[in-house]
């Protein structure tokens, strides 16, 4: 298929979710499971068209579509642009081909719902799932407002969706505040963007920011609209400080919707800051905010691995390692190097897959056994070994353990760290896989292996719809490493190379296409160095997971942590003082 | 461009950041983000002002006017208006979200105050 005929399909599959999300509620109407049945069909049929344009847009070439045919004249874009390149996309199928697995998952996990509470909850679900496609998708600044808006909306509702659970509420209540002043910074930020150079198309405004950076400095107000869109996208995405929410959002969520959020949701905001940092801005701006990045990456990946090492509920530990997973990601897109970025689309596939698989095996035990605390947990493995299985593989994949995906994209970010100079960074962020490692294993020791002392009271049954989901994200897990040799070339190292050559792709979002070669990522599983590392932090995680568990240091480990654990006051308004902190630090160091 | 009105929006935008930051009543929370949300309009509407313009309406054109005749002249970006309404509606939308969820606390909690409603914490 040509690419003329491809390019005017692109917002096809963001309106079938729409569409989807919009026929839930009412085919709740005709059947009780009917709107689960809709959401299946949308994400699968969304993922399909994605596909279609697979060949084209990882053989190197960029598909654009101006919304209603309305073209840039005189390089001065008014039109809304859809760009698939080989970043959006893959983000775009990720969202779409594990929201479809969730929706399964749903369809069994929650059929015990009502009618009207599976069609909103399917609505919701879609709605949520149809914005991140159309965040991934999108080539202009407002139309990314936009749609962050659309799922944040989405995702307020759904963590308040479950109210029987009041913890439901309060979380609702704290991302509702957070995400507010989250979108009010990126809506200035935009705004003062647009009127300082009047486009808000990216390559428009690559072109027009690179203007000005040529002929002298650029003006504070474009470091001050930066400042702000990495602030608002950074809540989104969760890097500390600004993830007061997403510890709260995850404990109160059910299995499925905790998935969508952790593994899904969250990469919204790393993908706008990839875009707007790489390719709007880009590198011949002068303004440092790479080195913003690395600060805001390495505080996540260390506090939010420190904060997961002792904590006792289940999911809120995993969704403490979604901060550090996210924290890592963005010291990836920092690198700005070829293998760096190509690690860092790489991680934030495996992180979709493996914390979607480790939430799901969460919120499964909930579900089945009754209990969230790892205190009341214990003898899972025996009890329920897919369970078990599951949240191994998942783990296995974040530990980095060959040949699962998590050592594939993790090397390619140290290796990545190595090329642009910053060992110090490196040696940190293997220090946070340390704990990381030592926090799941800890967890999965506790859940599964720990001697229980009391039978369980009530122990639910393992439904084959839920088995399925366990069996296809493993499965994707596993797929992630053992195809990392084939799929590497041709999937990550394009979008690396789209990424980083920021006026090629500004010249072809207004050129309305063009074509770019993927650069070579090498990558050696054998590599010393890498396994190094690897024995490193398998070793030292395992010594500080049994630190933490044992009896005459789990108690030193607590009392250390304490003052970091503290931080986690639970009230909305020091969470909102961490946010505005946050964004005064940005703006400060991006002024300087 | 006009200075004061940017003062005055950075002086709304503080004030309900404010009161988000020390105000412990949920409904007092909600009411200082809509002093935010409103703060950010003005100021994008003044973003949007030019010395001595008309309103960016091309339909209509008063008499010896055409709309090309008025869309070459001096109007306000409608860009920027656009912007706002857009945020007008998703705010609409975030409020009734928000005040929803004050109300069904209020009924759980039997409280409003942010200090005593924070089960989820470490």
């Amino acid at each position: 298929v040509s690419p003329g005929t491809l390019a005017p399909l692109l917002p096809v599959p963001v309106l079938v979710l729409l569409a989807g999300a919009a026929l839930a509620p009412l085919a709740a109407r005709l059947h009780r499971r009917l709107p689960a049945v809709v959401a299946v069909v949308a994400a699968v049929t969304a993922t399909g068209l994605l596909l279609a344009f697979a060949p084209t847009v990882y053989g190197g070439r960029l598909l654009v579509d101006y919304l209603s045919g309305v073209l840039p004249v005189h390089g001065a874009a008014l039109g809304i642009a859809f760009a698939a390149d080989p970043f959006g996309l893959t983000y775009a199928l990720v969202a779409s081909g594990v929201g479809a697995v969730l929706a399964g998952y749903t369809l069994s996990e929650l059929s015990g719902l009502g009618r009207r509470e599976l069609g909103g909850y399917a609505a919701l679900f879609l709605l949520l799932d149809g914005a991140l496609v159309g965040s991934a998708l999108t080539a202009d600044v407002f139309n990314l407002f936009v749609w962050f808006e659309v799922a944040a909306l989405a995702s307020y509702a759904l963590t308040g969706f479950f109210l029987e659970r009041p913890v439901a509420l309060e979380a609702a209540f704290k991302v509702l505040v957070l995400t507010t002043i989250a979108g009010f910074l990126v809506f200035v930020g935009t705004a003062l963007l647009y009127s300082e150079h009047g486009q808000l198309n990216f390559g428009a405004l690559h072109e027009a920011l690179h203007h000005a950076a040529a002929h002298g400095h650029l003006p504070p107000v474009d470091r001050i609209a930066l400042a702000l869109l990495v602030a608002g996208f950074a809540t989104k995405a969760g890097l500390a400080p600004f993830h007061g929410w997403l510890p709260d959002a995850h404990t109160a969520a059910p299995g499925p919707v905790s998935a969508l959020f952790s593994g899904l949701m969250v990469n919204l905001g790393i993908v706008a800051i990839g875009r707007l940092v790489l390719q709007v801005y880009g590198p011949g701006t002068g303004i440092p905010v790479l080195g913003v990045l690395t600060v805001l990456g390495l505080v996540s990946a260390l506090g939010g691995a420190l904060l997961a090492l002792v904590q006792d509920d289940l999911k809120r530990l995993l969704a403490y390692d979604t901060v550090s997973q996210l924290g890592v990601v963005a010291v990836g897109l920092a690198t700005a190097t070829t293998t760096g970025t190509a690690g860092t689309v790489w991680h934030l596939v495996n992180h979709a897959v493996f914390k979607s698989l480790l939430f799901l095996c969460a919120g499964a035990i909930v579900h089945l056994a009754g209990v969230e605390r790892l205190s009341q947990m214990g003898g899972l493995a025996r009890r329920r070994p897919l369970i078990a299985v599951a949240f191994l593989v998942g783990a296995a994949s974040v530990a980095g353990i060959p040949p699962l995906g998590g050592y594939v994209s993790v090397g390619l970010i140290h290796q990545g760290l190595l090329d642009s100079g910053q060992p110090v960074v490196l040696a940190l962020l293997v220090l946070a896989q340390v704990v990381t490692v030592a926090a799941l294993a800890r967890a999965a020791y506790l859940a599964f292996f720990a001697r229980r002392g009391e039978p369980y009271g009530e122990l639910g049954r393992l439904r084959p719809g839920m088995a399925t989901g366990f069996g296809v994200l493993a499965a994707l897990s596993v797929a992630a490493g053992v195809l990392a040799g084939p799929l590497l070339p041709r999937v990550a190292a394009p979008a690396a190379g789209w990424l980083l050559d920021s006026a090629g792709y500004a010249r072809a979002v207004l050129a309305g296409g063009g074509h770019l070669g993927a650069p070579a990522v090498p990558f050696d599983w054998a590599d010393p160095l890498e396994l190094a590392l690897f024995g490193v932090s398998l070793a030292g995680g395992l010594l500080l997971a049994v630190a933490a568990v044992r009896r005459p240091f789990a108690g030193r480990v607590a009392a250390l942590l304490r003052p970091l654990r503290a931080v986690q006051t639970g009230s909305v308004n020091d969470y909102a003082g961490y946010l505005t902190a946050g964004v005064l630090v940005v703006a400060a160091a991006l002024l300087l | 461009m006009i200075v004061v009105n940017y003062l005055a929006a950075a002086a709304l935008f503080a004030l309900g950041l404010f009161a988000v930051l020390s105000r412990r009543n949920l409904i007092k929370i909600v009411m200082g983000l809509s002093l935010m949300e409103s703060s950010t309009y003005l100021l994008l509407i003044s973003l949007a002002y030019r010395k001595g313009s008309t309103a960016p309406v091309l339909l209509g054109p008063p008499p010896g006017s055409s709309p090309e005749r008025l869309a070459h002249g001096n109007v306000a970006d409608p860009v920027l208006q656009n912007f706002c309404l857009t945020a007008v509606i998703i705010g609409v939308a975030i409020t009734g979200v928000f005040l929803a969820v004050v109300v069904r606390t209020a009924q759980h909690y039997r409280s409003l105050d942010s200090d005593r409603i924070r089960e989820l914490r470490r």
